[in-house]
């Protein structure tokens, strides 16, 4: 009998995991390394998406393209591998926290560490949820581990505001149950202005304004939270988990770790040979370049635009190339495709914008809205705003959100939050038509397609994948595809 | 009364001793002695002579007035007597009541084969053998009786001596030492192979010495190997392709800015495709014409009454037909067996061999086969100063986009992929005889397999991925493997015959295997120059280590039975427990059961003459398939690690789920034969099987809200059926001509039952690749894409055909399959384009001896069944950015222009790239697949040498096929993804001089 006994000495299994806090922080710690793969792509579904960004044109390689092409021109549909992409990678990452959350309430570990690891991982899962409910609407909820895979044929798209219920009594948890402050030691676990800051964005985006303004305000009450005087030190890997960072993904590169970041290789402008990236002949991907309509919208003298973007390149030959590329998470680091750039998910800016918000949509233009909003302004050298209407100040929030939060993965929610349904359609193809008439870069002699830059109602919401339907025929596919 | 003397011998003239020679229709018989010589008295001139031996046909003979007689007897064309290795023992051919082939290993012995997979091809019905690449050292595809899994591995067991080594021989056994090869196909005769039989057993079994005097035999080959040219995909030359780009830029031009543009607008670089004096045909550049094969074997065999060895010493080595590349092998062998007293003996048979190759990997147009079809052929391979042109292409100025790519020259040169093996194979038994019926066998097996994998990529060259130009950081990579595989048996046996009639056979046995395999892989980047190629020297490195285990325990056992050689029964039972098995469903019961009858011994066949045997057989057995990978059935919790504090801290991520259920994959399998020989010398075979395999462990898709994508399941059922005919003749003509041929057909038809319920399917492949979809009611792995109705000639036939969002004249006009008026961007209107299995596949050998020559030929061929050249949506991509096929020339460029209507425009890259029938090609064909020519020295009686033959083989001599592609056995990918090509290894015509001399 024994001799048939095998076990994998490679890897442990779960029946002897899970037991001691060691191991709990270590499932823990799984968690949080599941979110470095889903921000690595998120750019796709939150930036390139929208007016901010477009795609350095490959009239070469139009083979791959299609894929992520899609997104950033409105085709995708439900067989669009990214979003199949991202929807796994969320429900694979709610899964695991399922497992860990069910595991720990068996585990016998001190009640206090219990209690921070349960609001971690709650945390996340109010996130996630937060994120499936913007992207695909009504989404299946699953709130226990799944350990016959049967059980998983039986679930179907709960409304969003059971949704929304879920992560308010996730996140009601993380906020009562993670610290306040986190050590050096620990810097990078969520602390409680973390998921206030969560709270506080799925109340804005339910058009819940008081309670909004009520959670933003406690984080401020916080006190541990300011801008940082200089806007390019918030990005500097050299400076990473400041005051005004409120949740980042950690990365760490140049090193073998494997937990360096690599997103920047993505934004790198094709064929610049090195010019741009440090290393000899290595190009990027040319995804998520800046859009000239992005580039045209900073006002004068905003000190934002040279750390955010840069217009173009000199090339190794010394010719000045006008293919514009991020430049925020560009950071020298010595290993090729090993940076060292973490990436910020809520910081300090972000709250102050949203309380202008809050209170804008409440009691309209008062100093206080526009405090908040000019606290950003002036940090950007720019001069304070007044004299708004209640419309012209959401205008004016929505634009600074825009250059403020630029390439940080917050302009497709934010559009969809501010505009109706209807504006953001007029909108989207007033840019689409922008970018025919005039693409960011050039497309050499390779037309659009006519269907390009044509954005439809129904595509506020991404199609649930070809794949999950297949899989399970109870599944209703979003209205539209 | 009258005296004969006479000598019988057989037709190339050895003596026959114990021939028996009888008067006909009295008892009055002799047996020939040592020399074969007999004397007999016989009662008149009328007198006739039955002359029998066994495997040889009996002869009568007329005494007339002759004195003496020369009797030359004729192996008997069934060889009905000859002995045939099954599992776990042997068995008289006209015993076998299951499917059961054997190779016949003289018709093969000429052909140049590095490893016993080879020596399959065309020999067996129900066995098809593709030789995928021509990789050197590349064992053949083997698959029995078609496709039988959709989750596990579809390849034969191996057993190599009785020991079960796994799916492969991993070229451990050179062909000269191979003294018979049995392939067990239907559950009957694989079910005492358990859990590994349902996809067929490959018996090999390896020389053993026998009593008689010490004999030396060397075996020398050598020869060149090449690609014909008319297995070579053609590209444009450099002209040509100038040609190519400038036309390409200026059809753009038209359909953007409609009208045509001045000379002085086309960009310079294009505008003269007249300067290309010079062209590089980079395929032609990294092939080697004249590539040498050599093969030598030296073995020493003899024995005495006690004691019998057989040791061997080979020597191959191959260049390959690609550049640099190579594989070569040393091995030894020592079989030794001896017996201790008249009851025990012992034995030991042992082979160590070592493997070098320096190989090249294949199968992707990024890698160097693909890449030599479409580098830029307007570079040369030199500069003028004698170095390597380290950057092919990849300009990207205006009209000239064409990727940027390493040198395949430069590349073959100096990347280094090397493979070092050492195996060290045994066995070992004892046994016993006891109580006169009685024999008890204890056996021990071992594999010890040692493995180096090395590869090094300088910084000199250019990266594989597009538009990479050196330097680039150098690449090492170093895999350390241990393998250790043991297995020892137990098997009792008891045979004998009661009252004549009553021929009884029993076996009961029990094993043991374990096998486990340890690596350590270390790879490195960034090296402060290219000469020390070490890891130490690299400034990044990182090293991995492992190890993985399973092990079987089982008990078996066989009676056969036969009544008056008449009636005949075999029944086989098997419990096997396995580590690869969930902890609640670890043992399985293979059962089976075979019967058959020899009608022609009935009494109203009996008098038939011309009638030598017929005999129907039925089967039914049960089997398993266990190539699942170790550890299936257990969680797994894979490491996830993150930053905190800015310090690393190691996490852990559930990765797969436990299934204590997880069970066996299990096969039914009935079979129905006959076996008939009629005039002494045609053999007729026919067999009718159906096998359904069901609870594959299959990767089901899940919900991905579960948290994991699939699981493994015992889910979804299998079938395949088939037919399997084989006719095989044997006439001496004439005294100096002999004659013989085989021809073997099999059809087999693949069903795919159930997956997961009746919408599931199994989807392999891209939306711009090749798609393999199993789905319920068709055969395993069909293509699938969009239908090509051919090429839009005019705005006019877009507008009224369905709709294809930016399709232009010149785009593929695909099939509305789903006739909704839309041909939607995504699989929706997607069909089956093509069928990878063939319909069926058939072998033909014909072989003659007259005097001292004998030649032989082998055809093989398979009928209607399709390829996905995927490599064509490289060759045939019209961007510009690769150079391309020929067939590029015949595109369409206008209406007035439309080029042959199945070649798209240069215009667009939508509509062209997508899954589609355009890349689907008919791989039908016939293959010569070897010819041989022979010559036997005549050798005084008493000279040195006692044998001494001189032969030339062609191997792969000409391919009959409309396929495009150089081989239409090409698989990509294999398994259950069958039919694809995308540029492998190309299969090279072997020539071979060759020479045996025996001492």
């Amino acid at each position: 009998k024994e001799f048939l006994d095998k076990k994998n000495p490679t890897q442990l299994g779960e029946e002897t995991f899970y037991n001691t806090e060691v191991q709990v922080n270590q499932a823990v710690i799984g968690i949080y390394s599941q979110l470095q793969d889903i921000i690595a792509d998120q750019w796709l579904f939150q930036e390139f998406i929208t007016d901010n960004t477009t795609v350095h044109f490959n009239e070469g390689n139009r083979g791959n393209g299609p894929n992520i092409e899609s997104i950033e021109y409105w085709q995708y549909n439900s067989n669009t591998g990214k979003i199949y992409d991202v929807y796994r990678r969320i429900y694979n990452a709610l899964g695991n926290i399922n497992t860990v959350l069910s595991k720990l309430s068996e585990t016998e570990i001190e009640a206090s560490a219990k209690s921070r690891f349960e609001g971690e991982a709650r945390f996340f899962r109010a996130y996630y949820y937060f994120l499936l409910s913007q992207y695909f609407g009504d989404a299946i909820i699953v709130e226990e581990s799944i350990q016959d895979p049967s059980e998983a044929f039986e679930y179907s798209r709960s409304p969003i505001s059971e949704i929304y219920a879920l992560i308010e009594n996730d996140l009601a948890f993380s906020i009562s149950s993670l610290p306040k402050e986190i050590s050096a030691s620990e810097a990078g676990r969520l602390s409680k202005g973390a998921a206030l800051t969560l709270q506080a964005k799925v109340s804005l985006t339910q058009k819940d304004y008081v309670k909004a303004k009520t959670v933003l305000e406690e984080v401020i009450d916080l006190g541990i939270y300011s801008l940082l005087p200089n806007y390019a030190d918030i990005f500097d890997p050299n400076n990473k988990n400041h005051r005004e960072s409120i949740f980042e993904v950690q990365f760490q590169g140049d090193n073998d770790l494997g937990e360096s970041s690599g997103f920047i290789y993505n934004f790198y402008p094709l064929f610049s040979q090195g010019a741009v990236t440090g290393f000899s002949g290595v190009d990027g991907n040319g995804w998520n370049i800046p859009t000239l309509d992005l580039i045209n919208s900073y006002e004068e003298g905003d000190l934002r635009k040279d750390v955010s973007l840069s217009e173009g390149y000199t090339n190794n030959e010394g010719t000045f190339v006008d293919v514009p590329f991020i430049k925020k998470f560009h950071h020298t680091h010595s290993v090729q495709g090993r940076p060292d750039d973490n990436w910020p998910v809520f910081r300090y800016a972000d709250v102050l914008l949203m309380l202008a918000e809050a209170i804008n949509e409440t009691s309209g233009s008062t100093n206080e809205s526009l405090g908040y909003l000019n606290q950003v302004r002036e940090r950007a050298g720019l001069d304070p705003v007044s004299g708004l209407s209640q419309d012209q100040l959401k205008d004016a929030i929505r634009h600074e959100r825009r250059i403020e939060l630029a390439f940080e993965n917050h302009r497709w929610f934010d559009l969809k939050r501010t505009f109706t349904p209807s504006e953001l359609v007029t909108f989207l193809n007033a840019h689409g038509e922008n970018e025919r008439a005039n693409p960011t870069t050039s497309r050499g002699q390779i037309g659009f397609s006519p269907g390009d830059y044509k954005f439809e109602a129904h595509e506020i919401l991404f199609p649930l994948p070809e794949r999950e339907l297949l899989v399970n025929p109870n599944l209703k596919q979003n209205e539209g595809y | 009364q009258k005296q004969i003397d006479g000598v019988v011998s057989s037709s190339d003239g050895t003596p026959l001793p114990g021939a028996n020679i009888v008067e006909k229709g009295t008892t009055n018989g002799v047996t020939a002695d040592f020399d074969g010589n007999f004397t007999i008295n016989v009662s008149n001139d009328s007198s006739v002579l039955s002359v029998s031996y066994i495997g040889f046909s009996t002869k009568e003979v007329v005494v007339n007035d002759k004195s003496s007689l020369n009797i030359v007897l004729e192996e008997n064309a069934a060889g009905l007597e000859e002995v045939v290795v099954v599992g776990y023992g042997t068995k008289r051919k006209r015993d076998i009541v299951s499917a059961v082939s054997v190779v016949d290993l003289k018709e093969v012995k000429d052909v140049p084969a590095t490893d016993a997979s080879r020596l399959l091809l065309g020999q067996a019905p129900g066995v098809i053998v593709g030789q995928t690449s021509g990789r050197p050292g590349q064992e053949l595809n083997i698959v029995v009786r078609g496709l039988s899994s959709l989750g596990a591995d579809s390849k034969p067991l191996y057993v190599i001596d009785g020991f079960p080594v796994g799916t492969s021989t991993g070229l451990s056994i050179d062909p000269a030492d191979i003294e018979s090869m049995t392939v067990l196909k239907d559950a009957a005769s694989t079910a005492i192979y358990g859990a590994r039989g349902s996809n067929g057993v490959i018996l090999i079994n390896t020389k053993q010495g026998s009593e008689g005097r010490t004999s030396v035999t060397l075996d020398v080959v050598s020869g060149l190997q090449q690609v014909p040219d008319s297995r070579r995909e053609k590209m444009l030359n450099a002209q040509e392709f100038g040609q190519f780009q400038k036309e390409s830029w200026i059809d753009k031009y038209i359909l953007n800015q409609g009208r045509e543009p001045l000379e002085s607008e086309i960009p310079l670089r294009i505008r003269t495709p007249e300067q290309y004096m010079t062209s590089t045909d980079w395929f032609d550049e990294i092939v080697n014409d004249a590539a040498l094969f050599k093969k030598y074997n030296l073995t020493i065999t003899s024995g005495s009454e006690k004691t019998k060895s057989v040791i061997s010493m080979g020597y191959l080595d191959q260049e390959g037909v690609i550049i640099k590349t190579n594989f070569e092998r040393f091995n030894l062998r020592a079989n030794v067996n001896t017996k201790i007293t008249d009851e025990i003996t012992v034995g030991l048979n042992v082979t160590g061999s070592r493997t070098n190759e320096r190989f090249i990997d294949d199968g992707s147009r990024n890698l160097v086969v693909g890449r030599a079809l479409w580098a830029d052929p307007r570079e040369p391979v030199y500069n003028p100063d004698g170095s390597f042109n380290d950057y092919i292409g990849g300009y990207g100025g205006e009209g000239d986009l064409i990727f940027g790519s390493p040198n395949p020259v430069q590349l073959l040169h100096e990347e280094k992929n090397t493979r070092h093996i050492n195996r060290l194979l045994s066995n070992a038994f004892i046994e016993f005889e006891f109580l006169k019926d009685f024999k008890f066998k204890s056996l021990v097996n071992t594999s010890l397999i040692g493995s180096r994998e090395n590869s090094f990529r300088p910084s000199t060259l250019a990266a594989n991925s597009f538009n990479s130009p050196p330097p680039r950081d150098a690449v090492l990579s170093e895999t350390y493997t241990e393998e250790v595989n043991w297995s020892t048996d137990q098997l009792l046996s008891y045979s004998k015959v009661i009252q004549e009639d009553h021929a009884l056979d029993v076996l009961l046995g029990y094993t043991a295997q374990e096998a486990t395999l340890r690596n350590i892989d270390g790879s490195g980047q960034k090296f402060p120059d290219d000469q020390v190629q070490f890891l130490q020297n690299a400034e990044v490195f990182s090293v991995e280590s492992g190890e993985s285990s399973w092990s079987l325990l089982a008990y078996f056992a066989r009676l056969n039975y036969a009544y008056k050689d008449k009636y005949l029964v075999s029944a086989t039972y098997r419990r096997e427990g396995s580590s690869r098995f969930g902890s609640e469903n670890r043992w399985g019961n293979f059962p089976s059961v075979s019967l058959g009858w020899r009608v022609s011994d009935e009494y109203f066949l009996k008098e038939i003459d011309w009638l030598n045997d017929l005999k129907l057989r039925a089967s039914f057995g049960v089997t398993g398939n266990n190539n699942i990978g170790n550890y299936r059935s257990l969680s797994t919790l894979a490491p996830e690690n993150y930053i905190l504090g800015n310090s690393f801290q190691p996490g852990k991520v559930l990765n797969s789920l436990a299934n204590p259920q997880l069970g066996w994959e299990e096969s039914d399998q009935y079979n129905y034969g006959l076996d008939l020989t009629i005039f002494n010398n045609l053999v007729f075979t026919a067999e009718y099987y159906k096998k359904t395999t069901k609870n594959m462990l299959l990767p089901v898709n899940i919900p991905v809200i579960s948290g994991f994508e699939t699981t493994f399941t015992n889910i979804g059922k299998v079938q395949n059926t088939g037919l399997e005919f084989a006719l095989g003749y044997r006439k001496q003509i004439t005294d100096n001509l002999r004659l013989r041929g085989n021809f073997n057909i099999s059809f087999n038809d693949n069903k795919v039952l159930e997956i997961n319920g009746d919408n599931d399917e199994i989807r392999n492949g891209g939306f711009y690749s090749t798609n393999n979809v199993s789905q319920v009611g068709r055969p395993i792995g069909m293509l699938h894409g969009f239908r090509n109705l051919g090429v839009f000639r005019t705005e006019e036939q877009i507008n009224s055909s369905p709709t294809q969002d930016g399709a232009i004249p010149g785009s593929f006009i695909y099939f509305d399959a789903n006739g909704d008026g839309e041909i939607s961007y995504d699989t929706t209107d997607w069909v089956e384009i093509g069928n990878p299995h063939p319909e069926y596949v058939w072998s033909f050998t014909l072989g003659a001896d007259y005097k001292a020559f004998d030649f032989n030929a082998v055809l093989t061929g398979a009928e209607n069944y399709d390829v996905y050249r995927n490599i064509e949506s490289t060759t045939l991509n019209l961007d510009g950015v690769f150079n391309v096929d020929v067939r590029a020339k015949e595109r369409f460029r206008s209406a007035d222009n439309p080029g042959n209507g199945i070649v798209p425009t240069s215009n667009f890259w939508k509509w062209e790239r997508e899954s589609n029938s355009f890349y689907v090609h008919d791989a039908s064909h016939m293959w010569i697949r070897s010819v041989s020519l022979g010559y036997t020295l005549p050798l005084d009686e008493g000279a040195l040498l006692s044998n001494a033959r001189i032969y030339i083989n062609a191997d792969n001599l000409y391919l009959f096929s409309d396929f495009p592609g150089g081989n239409p056995q090409v698989s990509t990918a294999g398994g259950i993804n069958p039919g694809r090509d995308d540029s492998a290894y190309p299969v090279p015509r072997t020539i071979t001089l060759g020479a045996t001399l025996s001492f």
